[in-house]
């Protein structure tokens, strides 16, 4: 089902101000169509999106177009040449900056921030003179002046994604292809790099071809496309995309809510958990009808709290995906060892501590988890996170304070506590050359299961992570959303009490994340299982019961997602979004009429105001002086990913204070 | 190492974890084509050319010769300079000519035989003839030297009893020391015994130390590692099924070479106890493998692993015996290298083979390789479970 603009966009005539001309694309891999006819049209002066998740063909696609790959079929024009060559390539690869996948890949880990800058600055033959006038507003722009002297691969993730972009950017090219830059960059250094890179293509000039993983950041771009399998499930502004799937989000509470989902589900494909609330996609496209539909689906369960938004372009996504056939596979929960204890504490953090040398990695952690609830533990990169779990695992003992888990303690329990817990780690943590049940059949004889009891979890975890007709298929060839099932069954062989889950949906497409955390709310439901969940992910971590933020090895916030956002909106107040028709100079006057969170989104501007109206009228006049155009203004709800930006920029505002003082 | 079995339940379990890692490790190996073609080749292939291909006798040696006297005496000691140990490149109107053929590395032997050589030995004088011998090729060049020295005393020794009236073949008077050698183990002087037999020596003892190793670096090179850390096993039932099963499938290898190559094609006897042999290659791997585990938690990640593989193996090869005496080395790398496993397995895999020797005389090395074994296997599982705290 091609939308009509991806058509209208290929046969249409070439714009005169085109970059990028795509069409009819092909790219395999032996038999295997990694892009199967694509189209694309990028124009100047546009930060034009890539989106989809891992093996959508994103990749194959830039580096055919950074003239770093040969394709099978159609054609590839950059600048009006026909890249069809290595010697036509290289005609153009003067004018291109090319920044690949993967967090500093491209930069040399032993030199320092400047040498790598220099390098690739000479590289591409930059003259001294402006070498040094553009490193300087670089390094400044980005907040990497001080750190010039550290070696790259002592940098954070954030911050060696700032340093990619500068080399990358450094001979000020005319168009910048970068592949998923953000991807495992978290929050807060997001912001921040899409700020940079808005500022520096309006600066300049510059075209942006610029890929992601993130449904979220879609609306970042001026126009995007969507991919899904090698080929465009739609293209075009966020808001015409947006159109491709009209509806409605509702979002309400309903108990019970097992069967008011139940219910749900035989009428919505889009019904989602998030904690205690039920978010449901419905085609209705006026509210008191969309509204009236969902009651009457629920039958004598009474929703309460009922709201309707507009859908996010995430749910756009997943609608298109389910049009295109894409069936949510469905959850069958084989019937489970009832629910014995509840409201037991099944994790509880005592103060813990953790140096790595003289590093403070965890800082006096204390929290605690109920059976049956999901914990949400949030933070950037370094925040300490991965050690709160790998010391709740017993892989690392704390320096300081106790941990309690499934009613052990950690330091004296040895292996009995991890008889009691399951884990799935960062990375896919499984055989990749063995067969699905041979890596369920390994897990299975170490945890000691006996043949019957192999038996029974083995056909339990198939029908539960819906891994029918994959059974004798080798882990490798699997789909990441599959692979992530299959981890989370495996982690679970045991029937353990308690679930750590690391960052565990890196890399899964929206219908895949959606589904696996389907199983994860109701594991938590109707199975009573605790969980500790890490994610980057921040519109995952709506479906938590309760969340922790951590900054610097601190929690420095904690509650429920709804409690959270109802916190950040006291203090800071309310997201405005401004539709202007100048966004970068509006931008510059907004920051100096005094919003300073102010942020480029796309091309809206978002800011907290705690007196809306006012707020409003104080812009308004403000822009209009200055000739900017201002187009709508929206109270729009706060995402947990603004409490969370918020959150960190405040505490990293303090910091910098108490630096000063001292340096004072 | 046994700590944790305590009921015959626990002991159950304890069994289970163990087998069905081993099991695991089998099924990754196995999955692994291009390993499998190297295990291949290697124990096959690489064995049967060694033992085919190469000798460390003196070969074909090219020789020139630069005849001044072109007489019956210099024609037959040049004849005397024959197949297979000399190659005959033909005559250099001039030494210099000669040398030159040395510095291309054409022939190592030039023969200079003077003007008068016929009638100096037919008068009886004395007379002498030089040999040039290019000895890069150490052990080629000296061979090349002594053969040839031989070759021309036997000559003088014939010429001067000629000259003293005596044919040849006649019944010679004089006093002469005889020397009867009998040679024990390979009768024949077969080379290609002792060459397949380091061979599979060098291939296992590759193996033994790379396989566990690159398992291990892979398991955390892929994350997997954590995976089972935070399950009850310990550091012995991740480490020890590794090894386990790396020596199950090198003595399937050595069973190949073995059967396939050294007895069906060089007829290598096994003189000894084949159950002996091979119940002592299973501690030879088990102990080497503990070498492989150390140096897999030092490295961080495959091509690091391959790289300490080498730099380990090379020096253990080389100086353990294999291929050299230990006779012939200085006496303290002699006893730096009594801490290498592969310097007893030396002694008992050519004593089982070839001797046919058992227990009795061998227990000294063996006692010495399970010492070994155990300090390293030891100090492997000390520091995989330090590396992660």
């Amino acid at each position: 089902m091609a939308p009509t603009s991806t058509q209208h966009s290929a046969l249409g005539p070439q714009h005169s101000d085109t970059v990028i001309n795509v069409s009819a694309f092909v790219k395999r891999y032996k038999k295997y169509a990694a892009v199967d006819g694509v189209d694309l049209d990028v124009r100047r002066g546009e930060i034009y999106g890539l989106i989809g998740p891992d093996g959508a063909g994103k990749s194959s696609l830039m580096k055919a177009i950074a003239g770093v790959l040969t394709y099978d079929e159609g054609t590839v024009n950059v600048f009006g040449t026909l890249v069809d060559s290595e010697r036509a390539a290289e005609r153009v690869k003067q004018r291109i900056g090319f920044l690949p996948q993967g967090l500093g890949l491209s930069l040399y880990p032993d030199l320092s921030v400047e040498e790598n800058i220099d390098f690739f600055a000479r590289l591409r033959l930059v003259p001294e003179q402006e070498l040094a006038q553009r490193k300087a507003r670089l390094l400044t722009m980005t907040r990497l002046d001080k750190f010039r002297d550290r070696a790259m691969k002592n940098l954070s993730g954030g911050m060696k994604q700032k340093l990619g972009l500068i080399c990358t950017l450094i001979h000020e090219p005319e168009l910048a292809i970068l592949d998923e830059p953000t991807t495992g960059v978290d929050p807060v250094s997001r912001r921040e790099f899409w700020a940079i890179l808005a500022e520096l293509l309006q600066a300049k000039g510059m075209t942006a071809l610029v890929s992601t993983a993130y449904m979220d950041e879609a609306s970042r771009f001026h126009r995007l496309s969507f991919l899904s399998s090698g080929k465009v499930l739609a293209s075009g502004t966020p808001a015409e995309v947006q159109m491709l799937a009209p509806g409605l989000m509702v979002t309400f509470e309903a108990t019970p809510q097992l069967d008011a989902i139940t219910r749900l589900k035989t009428q919505y494909k889009q019904v989602e958990a998030l904690g205690s609330l039920l978010r449901v996609f419905t085609e209705e496209t006026i509210h008191a009808t969309a509204m009236q539909s969902i009651t009457s689906s629920l039958g004598d369960i009474t929703p309460v709290q009922l709201r309707v938004d507009e859908p996010e372009l995430e749910d756009v996504f997943v609608a298109l995906l389910l049009r295109q056939g894409e069936q949510p596979t469905a959850v069958e929960m084989p019937p489970a060892t009832p629910v014995t204890s509840n409201d037991a504490l099944a994790i509880e953090a005592k103060g813990l501590i953790r140096y790595f040398g003289t590093f403070r990695a965890v800082d006096r952690v204390s929290f605690q988890v109920k059976s049956g609830e999901i914990f949400g533990l949030l933070g950037s990169n370094g925040a300490g996170k991965t050690t709160v779990i790998k010391m709740l695992n017993g892989i690392l003992p704390p320096t300081g304070g106790e941990g309690w888990v499934a009613g052990v303690e950690m330091k004296t329990a040895g292996e009995a506590i991890k008889e009691r817990i399951g884990y799935m780690s960062q990375a896919f943590s499984l055989y990749l050359d063995l067969t699905v049940e041979e890596n369920i059949r390994l897990f299975a004889g170490i945890y000691g299961l006996d043949r019957q009891e192999t038996k029974e979890r083995l056909a339990w975890i198939v029908s539960m992570a819906g891994l029918k007709g994959y059974e004798s298929s080798l882990t490798g060839r699997l789909p990441m959303g599959v692979r992530q099932r299959l981890a989370l069954g495996c982690a679970l062989v045991h029937q353990p009490r308690v679930l750590f889950l690391d960052e565990p949906t890196s890399g899964v497409d929206p219908i895949g994340r959606r589904h696996f955390w389907d199983i994860l709310s109701r594991l938590a439901r109707e199975e009573g299982v605790a969980m500790l969940v890490t994610t980057h992910y921040m519109s995952e971590a709506e479906h938590c019961d309760h969340l922790a933020l951590m900054y610097a090895g601190r929690i420095v916030a904690e509650g429920s997602p709804g409690d959270m956002k109802r916190q950040v909106e006291k203090e800071a107040g309310q997201l405005l979004e401004v539709a202007t028709d100048q966004p970068g100079l509006a931008l510059r006057r907004a920051t100096q009429a005094g919003f300073s969170g102010a942020a480029l989104f796309g091309t809206k501007i978002h800011l907290l105001s705690l007196d809306p109206p006012q707020d409003e009228a104080r812009l308004r006049t403000a822009l209009s002086s200055d000739g900017v155009h201002v187009q709508d203004v929206l109270v729009r709800p706060l995402s947990l990913e603004d409490v969370f930006v918020y959150r960190v920029m405040v505490l990293e505002r303090q910091e910098q204070a108490t630096v000063k003082e001292a340096a004072a | 190492m046994m700590h944790a079995v305590r009921s015959p339940m626990l002991q159950a379990v304890w069994w289970r974890r163990i087998s069905v890692m081993i099991v695991k490790e089998l099924r990754q190996l196995f999955r692994d084509k291009a390993l499998i073609g190297f295990f291949f080749w290697a124990f096959i292939m690489d064995v049967y050319l060694a033992g085919s291909g190469t000798s460390m006798q003196l070969v074909n040696a090219g020789l020139v010769v630069h005849d001044a006297d072109q007489t019956v005496s210099s024609r037959e000691l040049i004849y005397r300079f024959h197949q297979p140990y000399f190659r005959f490149d033909g005559l250099v109107d001039h030494p210099k000519d000669g040398l030159r053929r040395l510095d291309f590395g054409d022939d190592i032997v030039l023969l200079d035989i003077p003007p008068r050589f016929h009638e100096m030995l037919a008068s009886g004088e004395s007379t002498s003839v030089q040999m040039q011998v290019a000895a890069t090729h150490s052990p080629q060049g000296l061979s090349a030297a002594s053969y040839g020295a031989r070759i021309v005393g036997e000559f003088g020794l014939e010429a001067s009893a000629r000259a003293m009236g005596l044919s040849a073949n006649g019944n010679l008077s004089l006093p002469v020391v005889r020397s009867d050698h009998r040679i024990w183990y390979n009768p024949n002087q077969d080379e290609s015994w002792f060459m397949s037999i380091s061979e599979v020596l060098t291939i296992t003892t590759i193996f033994a130390v790379l396989l566990p190793a690159a398992a291990l670096v892979r398991e955390r090179e892929r994350g997997t590692v954590e995976q089972l850390l935070v399950s009850p096993l310990s550091p012995f039932q991740i480490m020890f099924p590794k090894v386990a099963a790396m020596t199950l499938v090198i003595l399937a290898g050595t069973a190949m070479s073995l059967f396939g190559i050294l007895h069906a094609i060089f007829n290598v006897p096994m003189k000894g106890s084949l159950a002996l042999y091979f119940a002592m290659t299973t501690l030879y791997v088990f102990t080497t493998s503990g070498l492989g585990l150390m140096a897999a938690t030092i490295a961080n990640n495959q091509a690091q692993v391959s790289l300490m593989t080498i730099l380990v193996v090379a020096p253990m090869i080389n100086l353990s015996g294999t291929w050299t005496p230990p006779e012939a080395m200085p006496i303290w790398l002699r006893e730096l290298m009594l801490l290498s496993p592969l310097h007893h397995f030396v002694n008992i895999s050519y004593g089982i083979q070839l001797k046919g020797t058992g227990l009795d005389i061998l227990w000294p090395s063996v006692l010495s390789m399970v010492a070994l074994g155990g300090a390293l296997f030891g100090f492997g599982l000390w520091r995989f479970r330090r590396q992660f705290r």
